[in-house]
C-alpha cells in the first residue's frame, strides 16, 4: 500500500514557481502534446488539465529535483496512453471504417490523407499493444525530447536511453507490421 | 576504441547522442557501420509511423489563463463531486448519503405527485452499478460559482432532518459494534483492527421544487432536459441504519474529514495514511417515493446531464432496476473498475490510477448489508482477501 513506486514520477517544481506559474508556463506545450498525441483536441484538454492536477498534488514533494517539465510530459504523456489503450477496440473499428472508406473513395479525394489517417490509427493501436514502459520511452523521444530530458524525467542514467529506445522500436515494429498485415 | 560499439550505442549514435570516443570509432568502422543500417531501418520506421507526435498541433487549444480558470473550475467541483467523494470516505454511512445524493442529482431531483398518495415505492439497496461518466455536464453546473451555489441551497432547503446520525462512536470489539448497530458485524479472520466505531442511523425528507429544480437545468446549459411537473412537491423519506466501521492499520479520526483527497502541510492523505484499509458495514438504506414516479425517466434525465447521449442514457437504463440499485457516477479517467467475484457474489472494485496517490473501494452487497473496503492504496488484492475471510 505504498503511495509512491520506482513509476510515479517525481515532481519537481523550482521553490520560486508557484503552482500557477508553472501552469502557465507550461499549459500550451502540454496541451499541444496530447493534441498531437491522440488527436482529440477535447480529451486533450481534459488530459492535460487532469495532469496539472497531479501536479498539484504531489507539490509536497517538491525539492526532490529541478525538472517540472519533464515530469509534465512524463505525467502526460502516461495519460494519453491510457486514454489510448482505452480507445483501442473503437479504434480498431474506426479504422476498419476507415478502410472502407478509403477503397470507396474516388481518385480525386486525398487519399494521402487518409492513408495518413490509417497510419496514425495503426501507431495508436501499436503502441496501446506494447509494453508501457517501452511505449512511454517512444512517445517521450519522437515528442522530441534530448536523451537527458529523458533520462531525467524517467528517472533514468542517459546511457541507458539508446539500448531502451532501440528495444522499444523493435518492439513497435513488429507490432506495427503485425497489425498492418491483419488489416490487409 | 578497437571494441565494437554495441546496439544502444549504435543507436544513440543516430540521434547524436554518443559520447565522443564512440563517434570517432563508428566513423572508421565499417561492421559497426553496417550494423547501424539495419537499426537505422528499424528507427526511420518508428520516425515515419510517429510523426504525428512533432506535426503541427490542429489546434492550439484555450490561453494558459483561459485554462487556468477552468482548472480552478474543475479542481472546486472534484471536491463538489459528492458521490465520489463519499465512496472513498471512511465511514459507510455516507455510502448511504451517496445513493440520496444519486438520486438528488442524478436523478434530477425525483419526485412525487400526490402527498396524500399513500402508496410508496420502497427502494433497497440490492447491487451495485457503475456507470462512467463525463465531467462536462457537470462543468456546465458549476463553471458558474453562483450556480453551483443555487444547487446546494435546493438541495438543503429541500431536506428536512427526521433524525441526526450524531458523531461516530469508539467501540471495544465486533460484539459490541453489533450491540450497538443492531446488525450482526462480520469482521475478517486473523486481523486486528485498529479501531471498530459505529455512527447512529439517519434519516430525512425531501421536497421536491421542480420549477428551481428546472431553473438550474436550465441556467446550467440543459434546457433541452426537461423534467415532468407532475413532480412538484413530492416527499421523498430516506432512513439511513445504524453504520460501523472497522480501521486497519493507521487511519484517520473517522471524526475528522481527513480522509479528503487533498492535501495540506503534512502531505496528502495517502501519504499519512498509507497501511490504512477500512472496512465499512451498513444495512441498506430505504428511500420511501411516490409509486407514481417514473424512476426510469428521470434516471434517463439524470444521465444524460452528466454527459451521455439521450440513446446512451435511454440503453444504460433499460438495463437498470432503479428501485434496488446503488448506481454509482465514476467520473471519466478519474478511475477504474470492474466486476470482481467476492464473498459469494458479485462485488464492484474501483481504482484511482497507480501513478497517481492511489486509492481503491471495493464494494459489494449480501444478505442486505453494503459492504465496502476502501483505502489510500494499490493492494487491492488484500481487500478481496479481507472480504473471503468475514465471519
Amino acid at each position: 500500500m505504498k503511495t509512491g513506486s520506482r513509476t510515479e514520477p517525481r515532481a519537481a517544481p523550482p521553490p520560486s514557481l508557484s503552482f500557477e506559474e508553472l501552469f502557465l508556463k507550461h499549459w500550451g506545450s502540454i496541451y499541444q502534446h496530447l493534441v498531437r498525441m491522440i488527436g482529440d483536441p477535447a480529451e486533450a484538454e481534459d488530459l492535460a488539465l487532469e495532469t496539472f492536477f497531479r501536479l498539484y498534488r504531489h507539490l509536497p514533494m517538491s525539492g526532490e529535483g529541478d525538472n517540472p517539465g519533464g515530469w509534465l510530459y512524463r505525467v502526460a504523456t502516461n495519460l494519453g496512453l491510457r486514454s489510448i489503450r482505452s480507445f483501442k477496440r473503437r479504434e480498431k473499428y474506426e479504422m476498419a471504417a476507415g478502410k472502407g472508406a478509403l477503397e470507396e473513395v474516388s481518385e480525386s479525394r486525398p487519399a494521402v490523407i487518409l492513408e495518413k489517417k490509417e497510419q496514425h490509427l495503426l501507431a495508436h493501436l501499436a503502441l496501446a499493444k506494447m509494453n508501457p514502459r517501452r511505449a512511454e520511452l517512444l512517445v517521450l523521444r519522437y515528442s522530441g525530447m534530448s536523451y537527458k530530458e529523458i533520462a531525467e524525467a524517467l528517472d533514468l542514467s542517459p546511457a541507458s536511453i539508446g539500448p531502451l529506445l532501440l528495444r522499444a522500436e523493435r518492439e513497435f515494429e513488429k507490432i506495427y507490421c503485425a497489425l498492418d498485415q491483419e488489416e490487409e | 576504441m578497437k571494441k565494437h560499439l554495441n546496439d544502444g550505442q549504435l543507436r544513440a549514435a543516430l540521434d547524436g547522442e554518443l559520447e565522443e570516443a564512440g563517434m570517432v570509432h563508428l566513423v572508421n568502422c565499417s561492421t559497426c557501420q553496417a550494423r547501424q543500417n539495419e537499426i537505422q531501418s528499424t528507427m526511420q520506421q518508428a520516425a515515419r509511423s510517429l510523426s504525428f507526435l512533432t506535426d503541427p498541433a490542429p489546434t492550439t487549444g484555450p490561453a494558459a489563463e483561459t485554462a487556468l480558470n477552468q482548472y480552478h473550475q474543475r479542481n472546486h467541483n472534484r471536491k463538489e463531486i459528492p458521490m465520489f467523494k463519499k465512496i472513498f470516505a471512511s465511514p459507510l454511512v455516507r455510502v448511504g448519503l451517496a445513493f440520496v445524493l444519486i438520486l438528488v442529482v442524478v436523478l434530477s431531483v425525483p419526485s412525487a405527485r400526490a402527498l396524500a398518495d399513500e402508496f410508496l415505492n420502497l427502494f433497497r439497496i440490492q447491487q451495485v452499478v457503475v456507470v462512467p461518466v463525463d465531467f462536462t455536464g457537470i462543468r456546465q453546473l458549476t463553471g458558474n460559482d453562483p450556480l453551483g451555489k443555487e444547487v446546494s441551497d435546493l438541495i438543503s432547503s429541500s431536506m428536512t432532518s427526521r433524525q441526526e446520525p450524531g458523531n461516530p462512536v469508539t467501540v471495544a470489539d465486533a460484539a459490541k459494534a453489533s450491540q450497538l448497530a443492531g446488525f450482526t458485524v462480520r469482521v475478517p479472520q486473523g486481523m486486528t483492527p485498529s479501531r471498530i466505531s459505529t455512527v447512529g442511523a439517519a434519516a430525512f425528507t425531501l421536497k421536491i421544487d421542480v420549477a428551481k429544480a428546472q431553473a438550474l437545468l436550465d441556467e446550467s446549459g440543459r434546457p433541452d432536459l426537461v423534467l415532468p411537473p407532475s413532480i412538484d412537491g413530492a416527499d421523498v423519506s430516506v432512513t439511513i441504519p445504524a453504520s460501523v466501521s472497522v480501521a486497519y492499520g493507521t487511519c484517520p479520526d473517522p471524526a475528522s474529514q481527513d480522509t479528503d483527497n487533498g492535501f495540506d502541510s503534512k502531505g496528502s492523505a495517502g501519504r499519512r495514511y498509507p497501511d490504512c484499509v477500512i472496512l465499512a458495514e451498513l444495512p441498506t438504506p430505504t428511500v420511501a417515493a411516490p409509486a407514481d414516479l417514473n424512476i426510469a425517466q428521470l434516471a434517463q434525465i439524470g444521465l444524460e446531464f452528466t454527459g451521455m447521449t439521450s440513446e446512451q442514457a435511454a440503453a444504460f437504463t433499460q438495463t437498470v432496476d432503479w428501485t434496488s440499485t446503488l448506481v454509482i457516477p465514476l467520473p471519466k479517467n478519474a478511475a477504474t473498475y470492474q466486476q470482481v467475484p467476492v464473498d459469494g457474489v458479485t462485488g464492484t472494485l474501483i481504482q484511482r490510477p497507480a501513478d497517481d496517490v492511489p486509492q481503491y473501494v471495493l464494494l459489494w452487497v449480501k444478505n442486505g448489508i453494503i459492504y465496502a473496503i476502501s483505502s489510500l492504496g494499490t493492494d487491492s488484492e488484500q481487500a478481496i482477501q479481507m472480504a473471503n475471510s468475514l465471519h
